[in-house]
């Protein structure tokens, strides 16, 4: 499909306003001033082709302009960011189906008799989706009605697509947590001396294992803190990157409150337990052992 | 230097739990990275490999392809145009609908329903059984109809070589069904890019267009072409006897892929490769320092025992190498391990053939993984090596006496 603001044709998708079908053709300016249907022209395809509101342009099914007719562009839309068609720049303009259907019709169809892809319904009260599809696909053989909420299923790219992440996440946690573990068994046994006097002086183990805990929990708290706040500060960086880079509106990075709850839900009990986990072994020696020089 | 070497495996050997925590740490870590590796370029080779194993290295397909209709009017006859040139081996239409076939009133199964005109040469491997036979007077004539079908459909229809089905089309995308008509089974196949549970059946585009009730349609979506040599000269041949069509090569298919499809998985390895790599370097430094530091009148006695400030470079370095190569030859078995798991959570989308795969081993993957390590090593170790010999030795160990 096209578009072009001179006369020469250029390649666009043809979306139908109710109709979940798409259609090529070809768009062309018009010179013809009288009172055409309107149409929505996407904005990559406005910007590319310099087309503005109040234009007029022919649409027609295939690059020679065959049957073209004459559109008037009553606006510019961004189109609803669609993670499947990534990298795909939108070329698309969008019109009323009766439009849509007199364009492609062919010429052995008669009116009215053309088929659709799918109708889309919205109801009063959303909640009655499921009984509803339930009614039409009893009323109806041959028509499949289904709620839009969870129709992907659970195999859909987008759910498998969350799995792979979170399936990432837990790997980069096992090695984080191994890291920790490491790092705070050093860190404890560098200060193993300051807690053999704290038991020579008389500090029970548990007192020193609760002031391990809390230092642990403090130390993992500002970390996590830490993380969030860089993982915010740099949304807005990947996002702005991707969506120059794709030429979409999509968010690609989204820190919500239910994902900042669980980094902290994971990370702050780990970097404690890591630093109990190493501070264990070190407070079962005796102070006269750990104060040894 | 191999007494440097053995002196740095007796550092770690003597701290044997931050040594093994160390190792276990670059080994998770390197696992990550070899399997972003392997993603990387893991679906396009995947992609070429199942392209390059149908046959066929040239596609040729409409300039404008409509969503939901066949895309090509004329496919047999551009097929037959197509295989008189002189560089083309064999060129195929095929043509996809939808299927619902069962075996009397059985529940029917819904299959992809492929129809192939054109030589001899198929989009499937027969596993059982025979072929079936090219169709007998054209389109429109009267014939026996033939077909074969994948193992998901046979088994799920509960049918056999030599069994009779029914088959009721759904073509061009529509809704309404064309009468059905029987099919005798010739043999079970096997088809290239079929999705895991996915049922599809094999016929003459001849006899899909009567299943279609449209007997005489000559409709295609797609001409398959095998060269003869040279496919990017056989696709400038095509390109220039059928202008009308788009033609391209198993290469620039892949090529186009790679550019719209596939960048998804080429971003997410890249960040996740940088990231990965940043992890290590940074973990594997504080390591080291803290090691270091902990050790400073150690080293500070070592050189006043008169070992060379180049030599106890080397040790820290050596420890580096040994920490990073010992968990970077654990994260093969590793990477390995989690790439099938991370594989077989990926190949649960939809539609996906079911021979492709989005991790595949390359041994390029390999070699940079053990650059990305090696380098790794060699960084993280820059930072202590600097404490190291710039240690003052007396005051050091004026210090280390004192405190």
């Amino acid at each position: 499909m096209a578009a072009h603001h001179q006369d020469e044709p250029v390649k666009a998708s043809v979306f139908a306003a109710a109709l979940a079908g798409a259609a090529l053709a070809t768009v062309t300016l018009a010179q013809t001033p009288d009172n055409p249907p309107s149409i929505l022209v996407s904005r990559q395809l406005a910007e590319l082709e310099q087309i503005a509101v109040g234009d007029q342009v022919r649409l027609a099914t295939d690059e020679q302009g065959t049957d073209a007719r004459v559109f008037r562009v009553a606006g510019i839309y961004e189109p609803t960011p669609d993670p499947m068609r990534l990298g795909a720049v939108p070329r698309e303009v969008r019109l009323h189906l009766t439009d849509l259907l007199a364009l492609t019709r062919d010429q052995a169809t008669p009116a009215g008799t053309e088929h659709v892809e799918s109708i889309n319904v919205a109801l009063h009260d959303p909640n009655e989706a499921g009984a509803f599809a339930a009614d039409v696909n009893a009323r109806m053989p041959g028509v499949f009605a289904r709620p839009a909420i969870g129709a992907a299923g659970a195999g859909s790219t987008f759910v498998v697509l969350e799995r792979f992440h979170l399936a990432i996440a837990a790997v980069t946690i096992v090695a984080a947590t191994v890291f920790l573990l490491a790092l705070s068994i050093m860190l404890v046994d560098e200060r193993r001396a300051t807690v053999g006097v704290l038991r020579l002086i008389g500090l029970p183990a548990r007192r020193i294992l609760v002031q391990v805990l809390l230092e642990g929990l403090l130390i993992a708290s500002v970390g996590a803190i830490f993380g969030l706040m860089l993982a915010v500060a740099s949304e807005g960086l990947i996002n702005g990157f991707f969506q120059w880079r794709y030429d979409t509106a999509l968010i690609f990075v989204k820190v919500t409150p239910t994902v900042a709850a669980t980094c902290l839900a994971i990370a702050v009990p780990l970097g404690a337990a890591a630093t109990v986990a190493a501070s264990w072994a070190l407070l079962r020696r005796s102070g006269l052992r750990l104060a040894r020089r | 230097m191999r007494g440097a070497l053995a002196f740095a495996w007796r550092s770690l050997v003597r701290q044997p739990a931050r040594a093994t925590l160390g190792i276990l740490g670059v080994a998770a870590v390197g696992a990550l990275l070899l399997d972003m590796l392997l993603l990387s370029q893991g679906l396009v080779t995947s992609m070429q490999d199942l392209l390059d194993s149908t046959g066929f290295d040239i596609r040729v397909a409409a300039q404008d392809p409509i969503p939901g209709e066949p895309d090509i009017a004329d496919g047999p006859a551009a097929a037959a145009q197509i295989a008189t040139l002189p560089s083309v081996s064999a060129a195929i239409s095929v043509r996809t609908e939808d299927a619902d076939i069962q075996i009397g009133s059985a529940r029917p199964t819904r299959s992809a329903f492929v129809g192939v005109s054109g030589g001899r040469a198929r989009p499937w491997t027969v596993l059982r059984g025979n072929d079936i036979s090219p169709s007998p007077g054209g389109f429109g004539a009267a014939r026996n109809h033939e077909l074969v079908l994948n193992e998901d459909a046979a088994r799920s229809i509960g049918a056999a070589p030599g069994s009779i089905v029914s088959v009721k089309a759904y073509c061009s995308g529509g809704a309404e069904a064309a009468p059905p008509i029987s099919f005798r089974v010739t043999g079970i196949a096997e088809f290239p890019f079929d999705a895991p549970n996915q049922s599809g059946a094999g016929t003459t585009s001849a006899s899909l267009a009567d299943a279609c009730g449209t007997p005489d349609s000559r409709a295609a979506d797609i001409v398959m072409v095998t060269s003869a040599g040279d496919p990017d000269a056989t696709a400038s041949a095509i390109a220039a006897l059928r202008p009308d069509l788009q033609t391209f090569t198993n290469n620039q298919a892949v090529g186009q892929l790679q550019q719209r499809g596939f960048t998804y998985f080429r971003q997410i390895s890249t960040v996740l490769t940088t990231i990965t790599v940043s992890f290590a370097l940074l973990l594997i430094t504080v390591l080291l320092t803290v090691s270091v530091n902990q050790r400073l009148g150690e080293v500070a006695a070592l050189r006043a025992l008169g070992f060379s400030q180049r030599r106890v470079v080397l040790d820290v370095l050596f420890e580096s190498a040994l920490i990073v190569g010992t968990g970077g030859l654990l994260s093969l078995p590793l990477g390995a391990a989690l790439a099938i798991w991370l594989d077989s959570i990926l190949k649960r989308m939809p539609n996906l053939p079911a021979a492709l795969h989005f991790f595949v081993f390359d041994p390029n993957a390999l070699w940079i993984h053990a650059g990305l390590l090696a380098s790794t090593a060699v960084i993280a170790a820059l930072y202590p090596m600097r404490i190291v010999a710039r240690l003052p030795i007396a005051a050091t160990l004026r210090d280390e006496v004192i405190g």
